[in-house]
């Protein structure tokens, strides 16, 4: 049986009914949302609805119409990033940042002058809060911030940096990619103004499903324009919410089942996920912690870490490894810089990268056995 | 109380093309709802020989019947929905305290005539033998006129507006 310890990447199985409401979508409703005035197209617009508000019920958002459909996290970070900033305007991140908050940064630095501060995250760990309110004091127009590192799986102190952000009165963008569905994320409690998620994750949805809430003081460019099967007279954008942001046609088959994922997470609930997640990450890092000749980056502890765990395994190439995995084990593994070359860089393995494993809710610790005994063949190798 | 809502028909507001207008069947009748509503809702409209009641959130009107809801100047269609649910909740809640409430059978007070001189197409055009639109309201409200002599009402595209004003003018 293969073994698929990637969900960092994809989350995999999903639960039945994430496949049951894609497949109901496909066979019984089929239509565009919204764009026809029969009842099937009131059906699916009420069923992409939906959706947002099990987000909203999850994510503790009362406006629902502030929910923006998108592709995945990366294009909810790129319409944050290209509609919210200006010429020469000032953000502040972290070094855990993925590339999904990186290249679009580095692009405005290019086109928009914007000027950037990276916090640094010794050892791949925390960042720290008070050089965050160092560089807030002088002012700037963004915080970016992931909640959790792809990489080592560090969690980041969501609710010490949005007070900061407020009392600065400084937006915080907040990257969710490794955390939503697993750690509880309250955007009012936590302060955020701008929250980007993906849905195929630990939402457990299927890919190509994404968003970015809004609060309410919000107001961003649009990214693209297009039809909205809105104010179709209107020559130019519409101004309403979602619609400004929400041209073409949406992935309502994908929204169909994040719909059903995040009911799912909602139904078990955020606290028995996480003690699954927990249990899962402290056995994977003993294991990994009784090899000898491996080395484990990030935090020491399972619970300053979402399930992620990289490491690399004595002078064996992260890639070859994950080869012999795959191969030899069938075990699915992934290997390089994970998208995040700023960690390996402080990391000191820009030229390595790490072999990560991330198993998924739907893991059985007999799989993590599995992996244990791989490793260590491949060490005696 | 109120767990199903079929949306039925989303089109734009005719008065405001900017806005839409949409009409649900309800999953069962909220009919004995409607006096609590009217007691607890701040402004609600309600006409007992409907039966039926008007009540707004924020710039949207919804008129509630026993097994049906019409809605006009939402924003959009994830702002319609958005206000249904708000509407169930609101029903489950008073619902719920049902034995705190008193219902209020009573038919609600007349509206100003300007509430009814806006929902008029405005032509002036003197069909109903009245001088002016306004005019015509001032008669309805006064019980000398009736809304079916509105002609441009009655004949154009006007379906909410003229609904709107017979649940009111309904004896």
């Amino acid at each position: 049986m293969a073994i698929y310890l990637d969900n960092a990447a994809t989350s995999y199985p999903k639960p039945e009914a994430v496949y049951q409401a894609v497949e109901d979508y496909q066979r019984n409703i089929g239509v565009s949302p919204g764009r026809g005035a029969y009842q099937r197209a009131i059906q699916a617009e009420q069923l992409v609805f939906n959706t947002r508000r099990a987000l909203g019920q999850l994510f503790n958002i009362s406006d629902l119409s502030r929910i923006i459909f998108t592709a995945n996290v990366t294009e909810a970070l790129n319409l944050a990033l290209k509609g919210l900033l200006g010429p020469e305007d000032h953000v502040i991140t972290t070094s855990i940042e993925h590339n999904a908050v990186w290249r679009p940064l580095m692009h405005l630095k290019k086109e928009r002058n914007i000027r950037v501060t990276r916090l640094a995250n010794p050892e791949g760990c925390q960042l720290d809060v008070a050089e965050l309110e160092e560089v807030l004091g002088p002012g700037a127009e963004l915080v970016v911030v992931n909640h959790a590192s792809n990489v080592t799986g560090a969690i980041m102190p969501l609710q010490e940096i949005g007070s900061l952000c407020q009392e600065y009165e400084v937006p915080l963008l907040f990257d969710s990619a490794q955390t939503a569905g697993v750690l509880p994320i309250d955007v009012e409690k936590a302060g955020i103004s701008l929250l980007g998620f993906t849905g195929h994750k630990g939402l457990l949805g299927p890919t190509g499903t994404g968003g970015l809430y809004l609060a309410p003081e919000i107001e961003l460019k649009p990214l693209k324009e297009g039809g909205t099967g809105s104010k179709s007279y209107l020559e130019t954008q519409p101004e309403d919410l979602p619609d400004r942001y929400e041209s073409g046609t949406p992935n309502t088959m994908g929204l169909a089942g994040l719909k059903a994922g995040v009911e799912y997470i909602l139904d078990r609930g955020l606290d028995e996920i996480r003690a699954r997640e927990l249990q899962l990450t402290e056995m994977l890092l003993e294991k990994l912690n009784r090899l000898e000749g491996c080395e484990v980056y990030g935090p020491g502890s399972a619970r300053e870490r979402v399930a992620v765990v990289s490491f690399n395994l004595a002078s064996i190439p992260a890639a070859e490894a994950a080869y012999v995995l795959d191969e030899v084990y069938d075990i699915m593994v992934r290997a390089g810089l994970h998208c995040a070359p700023v960690i390996h860089r402080e990391l000191g393995l820009e030229n390595r990268g790490s072999l990560r494993v991330s198993p998924g809710l739907f893991t059985e610790k007999e799989e993590l056995d599995q992996l244990e005994k791989a490793l260590e063949e491949i060490l005696a190798r | 109380m109120l767990e199903r809502v079929d949306i039925t028909y989303i089109s734009p507001c005719l008065a405001e093309p900017d806005k839409i207008r949409l009409k649900a069947r309800l999953g069962k009748s909220i009919e004995e709802v409607l006096p609590y509503l009217n007691a607890v809702m701040e402004g609600a409209s309600f006409n007992p020989a409907v039966p039926c009641i008007t009540i707004r959130r924020d710039f949207r009107v919804l008129t509630l019947y026993p097994e049906e809801l019409t809605m006009i100047k939402a924003e959009n269609s994830t702002d319609a929905m958005q206000v249904i649910e708000w509407l169930k909740k609101q029903i489950r809640d008073i619902w719920e305290r049902k034995d705190e409430i008193t219902p209020d059978y009573t038919r609600s007070e007349k509206p100003h005539p300007l509430m009814i001189y806006k929902q008029l197409p405005g032509t002036n055009c003197g069909a109903c033998g009245e001088t002016n639109c306004m005019a015509f309201a001032f008669k309805l409200l006064g019980g000398e006129q009736e809304v079916d002599n509105c002609r441009p009402l009655k004949e154009g595209d006007y379906l909410e507006s003229r609904e709107m004003l017979n649940n009111l003018f309904v004896s």
